[in-house]
């Protein structure tokens, strides 16, 4: 690996030293005020109906942030196909992992757990540790797990292209209608509409449940489509 | 309420563009018709002194997101309107892809948001959005050096908008909340605390990277003479407009009055000093766009309400007169074949008329010359200053402008050339039109007081002082080309760069 | 309040992905340096408001149980979404050149550049 030239190396460690340096030194650990974070660990519960807080604030307190985050996650995937849409960008030839019965074996035995946890961190995410994201990539690398035992294009052809394509924005449209509704109503978007339910059962949280729900779906969907992509453009795991 | 639909409309239409692929273009039209009724409702809503503070989900301001609209958002959503209408036609004939389309909707709707936004964190959130989004359309027809400029850009603001988050960070464990009204009000007894300082310089750090401020957007001549004309006029009209506003934003809850200043005045000066020695089109106007930007941050810098007003005005116009000079750009470097000012002076025959007008037009704006839009920011940007030094900045940049689009007069020459489409120069009028009518057209925008102070004869003697003052200039600059340092666009140097800008922010924040 | 707390490691951490990033010349490992830094501030958000006796903010029964604060963490969520989306297609960008270039050196692409830019 050949080094930068030296007058960079110099630079660079200086500034970044003085930079870190600053940072640290100039951060000041009193004074800290908890005012909005009160009122979420206060009223929380009761605004929303989740127990799981975290859960409560971005996908009711502040679901525009994470409209934007999915839309972020949406360009990606669109990003990664439109430049990764030609088959085998690389000319040589690349060996596939051979067959192995260890891998056959433990995908057929930990797709299904893998597939179930998936489901249970979306379905309750507004009452653990969870949620639409985390469920959604669990559920999507039990995906990529299925593609390293059979191989990718067998999995790409059991998830019809298309019809994946189709599924995204029409849950992107879905949530944003859901956003929309109370517009309709009245009320600002973005208001949760939905009664909050009896607090720690799983019919709780408002709108929560469903955003979840979604949200994984996509998250799911997106996550293989990029593995798909990127293993399409390299030959084969 | 209209306010929160203005981005939710464009994102819904993003989602159908994808669905519906061959009605596109119909598509984006319809969505601009219906950003015209929102913005005409959200307008009578304001002259009628109806509150527009929203803050989505019905929550208090210190838990919820606020949006909220006023008389200088409303302004820059007319900007949006008047550049996507000229975008949309001159794209009319090309066939693009539903995913340009989606791209398109989606810089749109971040545009509305972060100009209605007031949460450190929502503003977070949407410039990676744009980031991204600019990132994907620059890169959009795969050419090998599209592809460096985007990803150069990409990492550099994303190192950027890291360092603004720490600064977020920062704010919020002392604040405790994430709203900038809430945040102007606790830190109004202690404006000086050395976290202040701290976070605020981060913060501007990480917005400055996105706003087009020379030391630290030194990925922007790469990346906006890359991209289609196009994009280039949407990126350097519309979205680096966008990091402006946030700076201005800011300035409400810190005092940032002398960091902006020398910035401004550095950006405006160091980018016009590029910009004469340019000689390839496109990267001579996306070093102006820098420069320009240098105008714009001086104002805001100044704070006064003057100064606010004519770098709204400079804004508005400089998005107009910018995304006319890319796309006529566009056309004149398709059809000459040539990307390099002398080489498109010699085959200008080939250039269609309208685009040489539209050059013309865009060159008389940015020059200043009176009544177009460039001279109405600019004097009125002068009247807002007091100090002698800060005007001298001013002339001398706009004398550095003149200049450099002296080189452009030998295209001018009205002769027959092959004429462009009728979208084509539909977008030629959209964007030209305004410009001939700013001054009329600015009374609406800017209270008649402050207007009638940039109407006296000086600042119209004044102005054509300066416009000859520059081509003499130009006269005697011609004969020396100046090699200037082109190192530090490069990646690892401009991260440098950066954090160098990052030390003499936090030095100017703690001095002034 | 100790030196060595997770504030001053998520700098440290900082500032060896910025030093990465500038002097490592492989586009790949400049990546990673890149998702280095935005971790790293992740960590600084996380552990500005955390608490030694903190407990996760999932509430069951409004006891007073010291609970922490859950909006960074949900600040956390989205710059986690937000940053694999640009080290996805930052990764597709680097792919793109590295198969044009044959090279994951970014001097010598950028070289190549320059000297196809200026005929």
């Amino acid at each position: 690996m050949r080094r930068s030239s030296r007058g960079i190396i110099i630079t660079a460690s200086v500034l970044v030293i003085c930079f870190c340096a600053l940072l640290v030194m100039m951060f000041d650990y009193h004074g800290a005020r908890e005012e909005a974070g009160v009122t979420y660990i206060t009223k929380g519960t009761i605004d929303t109906g989740a127990a799981n807080l975290v859960s409560a604030i971005y996908l009711n307190y502040r679901l525009f942030d994470t409209l934007f985050e999915l839309l972020v996650f949406s360009v990606a995937v669109l990003g990664v196909r439109f430049y990764l849409a030609q088959q085998r960008g690389n000319e040589e030839e690349v060996t596939r992992i051979p067959e192995s019965q260890v891998i056959r074996t433990s995908a057929d035995l930990l797709f299904p757990p893998i597939l179930l946890l998936g489901i249970y961190l979306v379905l309750f995410g507004h009452l653990s540790p969870g949620g639409g994201f985390s469920g959604g990539t669990v559920a999507g690398t039990g995906l990529l797990l299925c593609a390293v035992a059979l191989g990718a294009d067998v999995v790409g052809r059991r998830f019809h292209e298309p019809t994946l394509e189709r599924f995204e924005w029409e849950i992107l449209l879905a949530i944003l209608l859901l956003a929309l509704i109370p517009v309709l109503f009245g009320r600002l978007p973005f208001t949760d509409l939905l009664p909050r339910g009896r607090l720690g059962s799983l019919a709780s949280g408002g709108s929560i449940l469903i955003y979840n729900a979604l949200i994984g779906v996509k998250v799911f969907i997106g996550t293989w489509v990029i593995i798909h992509y990127f293993v399409r453009h390299r030959g084969e795991i | 309420m209209m306010v929160a639909l203005l981005p939710l409309v464009h994102f819904g239409f993003a989602a159908l563009s994808l669905a519906w692929g061959r009605v596109t273009r119909e598509l984006i039209l319809l969505s601009l018709v219906v950003d015209a009724v929102l913005v005409g409702l959200l307008s009578a809503g304001l002259s009628q002194g109806k509150p527009l503070v929203i803050v989505l989900g019905g929550w208090e301001k210190g838990i919820g997101i606020e949006l909220a609209a006023d008389r200088f958002s409303l302004t820059l959503t007319v900007l949006v309107l008047l550049l996507g209408g000229a975008v949309v036609a001159y794209l009319w004939h090309e066939r693009l892809r539903p995913y340009f389309f989606m791209l398109l909707h989606l810089l749109l709707g971040s545009v509305y948001t972060l100009v209605f936004a007031r949460d450190l964190f929502n503003i977070y959130v949407t410039l990676e959005l744009l980031t991204l989004v600019s990132f994907l359309l620059v890169g959009y027809e795969r050419k090998p050096y599209q592809i460096w400029a985007s990803l150069k850009y990409l990492l550099l603001a994303s190192l950027g908008l890291g360092i603004y988050l720490l600064g977020v960070a920062i704010i919020y464990y002392h604040t405790g909340t994430l709203n900038l009204g809430l945040v102007a009000a606790r830190l109004l007894d202690q404006p000086n605390a050395p976290w202040v300082l701290l976070a605020s310089s981060l913060l501007v750090t990480g917005v400055a990277v996105k706003s087009g401020i020379f030391i630290f957007s030194l990925w922007l001549p790469a990346a906006h003479s890359s991209a289609t004309p196009a994009v280039s006029a949407l990126l350097s009209g519309l979205v680096i407009k966008m990091g402006v506003v946030v700076l201005f934003r800011l300035t409400s809850a810190f005092s940032l009055s002398l960091p902006l200043l020398v910035l401004g005045a550095l950006t405006g000066l160091l980018g016009v000093i590029y910009a004469i020695f340019t000689y390839d089109l496109k990267r001579m106007l996306a070093f102006h766009t820098l420069s320009q930007i240098g105008y714009i941050t001086l104002g805001i810098g100044i704070g006064s309400e003057i100064g606010i007003a004519g770098s709204l005005e400079y804004i508005v116009g400089h998005g107009l007169f910018k995304g006319l000079l890319f796309l006529a750009a566009g056309v004149a470097v398709q059809t000459a074949g040539e990307g390099d000012i002398p080489g498109l002076i010699a085959r200008r025959a080939k250039i269609p008329l309208s685009a040489r007008v539209a050059l013309l037009v865009g060159t008389l704006g940015i020059m200043g010359v009176p009544p177009l839009a460039g001279f109405c920011g600019k004097s009125l940007l002068s009247a807002g200053v007091q100090s002698p030094v800060i005007q001298t900045v001013l002339i001398l940049i706009s004398l550095g402008t003149v200049a450099s689009f002296a080189k452009l007069i030998p295209l001018f020459r009205i002769e027959r050339g092959p004429s462009s489409t009728w979208p084509v120069k539909l977008a030629f009028v959209i964007l030209g039109l305004p410009i001939l009518l700013f001054l009329p057209l600015a009374r609406l925008l800017v209270p008649a007081t402050q207007l009638s102070l940039s109407l006296h004869v000086l600042p119209f003697v004044k102005s054509l002082l300066v416009v000859g003052g520059g081509l003499l200039l130009y006269r005697l600059l011609s004969r020396r080309p100046f090699h200037l340092p082109q190192r530090i666009f490069r990646l690892e140097e401009a991260i440098l760069v950066i954090l160098s800008g990052f030390f003499l922010i936090y030095l100017l924040s703690v001095l002034g | 309040m100790a030196l060595i707390n997770g504030v001053t490691i998520a700098i440290v951490l900082f500032g060896i992905g910025l030093l990465g990033l500038i002097l490592r010349r492989d586009l790949v490992i400049k990546l990673l340096a890149l998702g280095l830094v935005n971790g790293s501030t992740i960590l600084c958000l996380v552990s500005l408001n955390a608490r030694v006796d903190g407990v996760a903010p999932i509430v069951h029964s409004p006891a007073s149980v010291p609970y922490v604060d859950p909006l960074p963490h949900a600040l956390v969520l989205s710059a986690i979404v937000i940053n694999f989306a640009i080290l996805a297609l930052a990764l597709v960008f680097v792919m793109l050149l590295v198969e044009r270039y044959h090279t994951t050196d970014s001097q010598r692409i950028e070289h190549e550049i320059e000297g196809e830019r200026t005929p």
